[in-house]
């Protein structure tokens, strides 16, 4: 067992801190932190790991086995940093609260490591209801097919399909240990009959998958369906907790207008994986190749963030925004964020909303806490705390947020209109709905976005006649708009 | 607080991006994109009488443009929306009709100014959140709120007079 590389990192001292300032860096962490003083989720954990680091460093004998384990460990470069990018450097001293966003980067330390093919456990849950007859069940079928093609010898696949039931159909095997002919002829006679019911099938995949389930692999679960599921919400969000804590992460994809987007977020955001959208059967394969492609490629896996403010700060929201675009849950600590990928860093942005301050000069603002298992050294529970703090002062010199914030904060902004206008409606505000449908349209063709633009201004005028949006409108704008916020595509690497 | 100056919404210090209406907060720089000028003068004073003529538009018509000074009138038969502003290739603004060479910089227009949009067997003015506003008939549209356009009418952007006939 490797040791906590970390604890002086936590405490927030130097190496050769003295007995006396270890003890002040405790208080002032538990001053911060202590769930008394400070109710955020994100703070209870980062008190425990205060109080443990100071259990060990506290200790003259205790510490001293530490240094020595600490000194063994011959390259000390971090395996992943924490960059944090304010909207503002200083923040002026002002009577009452005030906005200030952190885009939080964080990227392989030691990218020069030689990439290795990750071992894949992968489980496909496959909705084999009734609605998934014809196009969409047949090219689910040659995506599975494609996947299993290309999965390595050592990957483990799992496939079970569900309607109102659940069948395995491919028992979880190693691909070099059985005929890859005879698991495609299985994935064939999968016939699409009956109800969608999710939990069945997650329950079927989560026991599959625990089979192989292994720090060293990425395990991950795909649900590909295209209905909605009823009464069974609560047990699949329960089965999604238990996967997480067992580094088990569930990602979906929707097929066509009838699914219902906000179950698979909330789902599949709590595990680390992602949701997508996709209009037509064709482009399944397209899809989850490209998925499963970027599960090998990850550098460090079960990535998660924990963010503490202090105790009169509020985090407002945290949305990911970088590798795959989903707003992230608040009210889970930490935050899965999946897998950090060798070539594409994992980039949060953070809403804060700070107190009025009455006293200028540097303060804390927040602790956040980034820890995942790094692939290429089979180290578990890597971490990298970056303590932010900011700078108050009367008359702060002008400066303009940083480009990167402005990019991301943006197109952000679009995303948040459109779910606002959902918002408005579900609270039955006909004129509010209309009037940010209307000014996103406005904003998205001001952006040269026009087809976007063309549908919010159809949606507009859906919900100031019949009260609602259109299933198809609704998850377009969603998407489309959480799509803006991609990268754009590289281009093809120059031959020779 | 900061009061958003294209919408006036209330924002928390430190916003950047207006949280009712999109648009950035910030004060333009103008060092990429052209932005539009909010004009001096209030405009409200240049006078224009309401005409009553019909607002019948079947789908054979076209529309006739007159802008005040121009050489030439602008004639087009207007698809489902018609947007009116001027190019700007630095934000990718593309309005389907580009009022640049009629001095739209000068004279306050929007990028992303105002539309004309068809309806049954007739068409509607509306303004799109414009800086210096859309008036019809000298009057100041509300943004977002269309309304119906008659043959005749006076359409100001910003402060760009121009005249509608139909067809």
């Amino acid at each position: 067992m490797a040791i906590n590389q970390h604890l002086y990192t936590i405490l927030g001292v130097p190496p050769d801190a003295s007995p006396e300032e270890i003890k002040r860096a405790y208080r002032l962490g538990a001053q911060r932190f202590h769930p008394d003083a400070n109710p955020h989720p994100g703070a209870a954990i980062q008190f425990r790991e205060i109080a443990s680091a100071y259990e060990t460093l506290s200790n003259s004998a205790r510490r001293a086995e530490y240094d020595r384990q600490r000194r063994s460990i011959a390259d000390r470069r971090p395996y992943f940093t924490v960059h944090v990018t304010p909207s503002r450097r200083v923040v002026t001293l002002l009577d009452e609260p005030q906005v200030l966003y952190l885009l939080t980067e964080v990227a392989p330390g030691r990218p020069e490591t030689k990439p290795r093919e990750v071992v894949v456990n992968l489980t496909l849950i496959i909705d084999r209801s009734t609605s998934m007859k014809g196009a969409r069940l047949d090219q689910v079928k040659a995506a599975a097919h494609h996947i299993i093609d290309n999965l390595n010898e050592a990957d483990i696949i799992s496939i079970v399909s569900f309607s109102d039931r659940a069948e395995v159909v491919v028992k979880a095997t190693p691909v070099g240990r059985s005929e890859r002919l005879t698991l495609k002829a299985l994935v064939s006679t999968m016939q699409a009959n009956g109800g969608t019911e999710i939990f069945k099938g997650l329950d079927q995949g989560f026991r599959e998958i625990k089979k192989y389930l292994n720090k060293q692999h990425v395990n991950h679960m795909v649900l590909l369906t295209d209905g909605q599921t009823y009464g069974d919400e609560e047990a699949c969000f329960a089965l999604a907790e238990k996967s997480t804590q067992l580094g088990v992460a569930i990602s979906g994809l929707g097929i066509g207008q009838d699914w219902n987007d906000v179950f698979l977020d909330k789902l599949t955001s709590r595990t680390g994986g992602t949701s997508t959208y996709i209009d037509s059967p064709k482009v399944v394969r397209k899809f989850l190749e490209e998925h499963v492609r970027n599960l090998s490629q990850a550098y460090a896996e079960r990535v998660q963030f924990s963010v503490a403010p202090d105790a009169d700060v509020i985090l407002e929201s945290a949305f990911k925004i970088t590798p795959s675009p989903m707003p992230l849950p608040l009210d889970v600590q930490p935050i899965p964020i999946g897998a950090l990928e060798y070539n594409r860093p994992v980039s949060v942005l953070l809403q804060f909303q700070l107190p009025r301050l009455t006293r200028d000069g540097a303060r804390p603002m927040a602790r956040l806490d980034v820890t995942g298992d790094i692939m290429a050294a089979d180290l578990e529970d890597y971490k990298a705390i970056n303590d932010v703090a900011i700078e108050v002062a009367a008359n702060p010199p002008a400066e303009s947020p940083p480009p990167s914030i402005l990019n991301a904060l943006g197109k952000l902004t679009l995303y948040r209109m459109q779910e606002k206008a959902q918002e408005a409606i579900a609270r039955g505000d006909v004129a509010e709905a209309t009037q940010k449908l209307n000014n996103l349209a406005t904003r998205l063709l001001a952006g040269g976005q026009e087809e976007l633009a063309a549908a919010a201004r159809t949606e507009a005028m859906r919900v100031s006649q019949t009260h609602a949006l259109s299933d198809e409108g609704s998850k377009m704008l969603k998407y489309g708009t959480r799509a803006l916020l991609l990268p754009p595509p590289e281009e093809p690497a120059q031959q020779g | 607080m900061i009061i958003c100056p294209h919408c006036q919404a209330e924002n928390i210090e430190g916003t950047i991006f207006c949280e009712q209406c999109g648009k950035s907060l910030l004060a333009e720089s103008g060092a990429s994109a052209v932005s539009t000028q909010r004009l001096d003068k209030p405009t409200d004073d240049l006078g224009a009488k309401a005409t009553w003529g019909t607002a019948r538009f079947d789908e054979h018509a076209t529309i006739v443009m007159h802008i005040h000074e121009a050489p030439y009138p602008i004639e087009l038969k207007p698809a489902q929306e018609t947007i009116l502003g001027r190019v700007d290739s630095a934000s990718g603004a593309r309005p389907h009709i580009d009022l640049t060479p009629h001095g739209a910089l000068q004279k306050g227009v929007s990028r992303i100014h105002a539309a004309i949009r068809r309806g049954d067997d007739t068409l509607t003015l509306v303004d799109l959140g414009s800086v210096n506003g859309t008036y019809l008939n000298g009057q100041r549209l509300v943004p977002n709120q269309p309304r119906v356009l008659r043959d005749g009418d006076e359409v100001r952007l910003g402060s760009l007079i121009s005249h509608i006939y139909f067809k």
